[in-house]
């Protein structure tokens, strides 16, 4: 998967999980500041990673990550 | 009859499903074991069969006491699977489901999720992150609850309260920092806990430095937003404050500083803190002033009971966990 395609990917669970909208969140919106999540968001986002993108990242290792860009480089390593 | 006695009486006449992802560690076997064949619960073994098997042997129980599931049974495992994603609301699909199954804890859980089980009791080997992060995944979250947390029974000699010596208290070792909707959600959900534990109509009480506007600040407004949001999301439940610890317990302070109606302020059996530094020290001091003997921490907000048992924990606190989160599945039940 390309990373564009990935990152448009991650954003859209990530929107699904945190309930926003997809268009107002990018690569450089931050978890703790721009989507503002308690931790049973991350649990949604890290169980809905596993199922769409058939990849198991540690919640921990997730719940570390400042930005979306972040995140995406997490899942790019597991792909 | 102390507490305890009262809980194993209750779980003896309702005995419940509980299932031990941790069955190969010698310990949780014994307490399985031995809570099994005093007819306290049913007791599922989780894991590799030949092992636990093994060890059963090694020891001399009676393999009758015990019913073994075999994680490797892919039969039983499809069935399970088929069953937890028809399920409303679950978060993971078969795919995934399959490969966390490998893992007993999640298979457990997944049994739990599917009514094949339940309780689910962890924690010797496992982390209680570990613990709590299959619990959300699998089982989920009680609905409108916001956050995992704990309460804890504290049985304090010379106590004359509400319940007696008896008076539940949380969060004291989950929820570091709750902001007011998680606080909301640990009143909500200690409440349903005692009832579903020891039958209480609870009387909760949210503490605080301050009674009823007596103080004013940011660490109030914490506690005054969370009982709106509390009472707005239960209004069947009392739940009360914001109320001084004496106020919250003590009849005669409550009818000098809470001028109005309460069914909760000097009768509260249910205390909520406002955060984990308050709830560890006032743990602290009941215990070692109040030579209090203290049960749990129970963990609350599942939409079914997870029990995460301390990893140093002897085989008799285990047993009594384990009998401790089987009467509250029947509660829940009821």
């Amino acid at each position: 998967m390309e990373r564009k395609e990935l990152e448009a990917k991650v954003i859209e669970l990530i929107a699904a999980a945190y309930n926003k909208d997809a268009a107002a969140i990018t690569v450089e919106s931050t978890f703790a500041e721009d989507l503002k999540g308690a931790s049973v968001q991350m649990v949604g986002l890290v169980s809905e990673l596993e199922n769409e993108l058939d990849v198991m990242v540690a919640l921990q290792d997730a719940s570390g990550c400042a930005t979306v860009a972040d995140l995406v480089d997490l899942v790019e390593n597991e792909l | 009859m102390s507490v305890l006695d009262e809980i194993y009486t209750r779980a003896k006449a309702d005995p419940q499903r509980v299932a031990f992802p941790e069955a190969t560690n010698e310990k949780m076997l014994q307490a399985a074991y031995e809570a099994g064949q005093e007819g306290y619960i049913i007791p599922i073994l989780v894991g590799g069969k030949a092992q636990i098997e093994a060890l059963v042997r090694e020891k001399g129980y009676d393999l009758s006491v015990l019913t073994i599931v075999d994680i490797h049974d892919e039969e039983y495992k499809n069935k399970v699977i088929d069953a937890y994603v028809n399920l409303p609301d679950t978060r993971l699909k078969a795919k995934a489901l399959g490969r966390r199954m490998e893992d007993p804890l999640y298979f457990a859980m997944a049994m739990q999720a599917v009514d094949e089980a339940d309780v689910t009791f962890a924690g010797i080997d496992n982390t209680t992150g570990d613990v709590l992060l299959a619990g959300q995944m699998i089982i989920g979250l009680k609905p409108g609850i916001t956050t995992v947390s704990s309460i804890g029974l504290a049985d304090i000699p010379g106590y004359e309260g509400s319940e007696g010596s008896l008076l539940a208290v949380g969060d004291s070792a989950v929820c570091t920092n709750p902001d007011p909707e998680q606080l909301a959600s640990i009143a909500i959900s200690a409440c349903d806990t005692v009832h579903e534990l020891l039958g209480w109509e609870p009387r909760c009480a949210m503490v605080s430095y301050s009674t009823l506007g007596s103080g004013q600040g940011p660490l109030i407004d914490k506690v005054t937003e969370a009982l709106k949001i509390a009472n707005e999301k239960r209004p069947d439940l009392a739940i009360d404050g914001e109320f001084q610890l004496d106020a919250a317990i003590v009849p005669a302070v409550a009818e000098k500083k809470v001028k109005r109606e309460s069914k909760v302020a000097g009768k509260a059996n249910v205390l909520i803190w406002p955060d984990l530094n308050v709830g560890n020290t006032a743990v602290k001091l009941i215990q070692q002033f109040g030579h209090a003997d203290a049960y749990g921490p129970m963990l609350q907000g599942f939409n079914k009971v997870v029990c995460d048992c301390s990893r140093g924990a002897p085989v008799s606190e285990i047993k009594g966990n384990v009998v401790i989160s089987a009467v509250r599945a029947a509660g829940a039940k009821k």
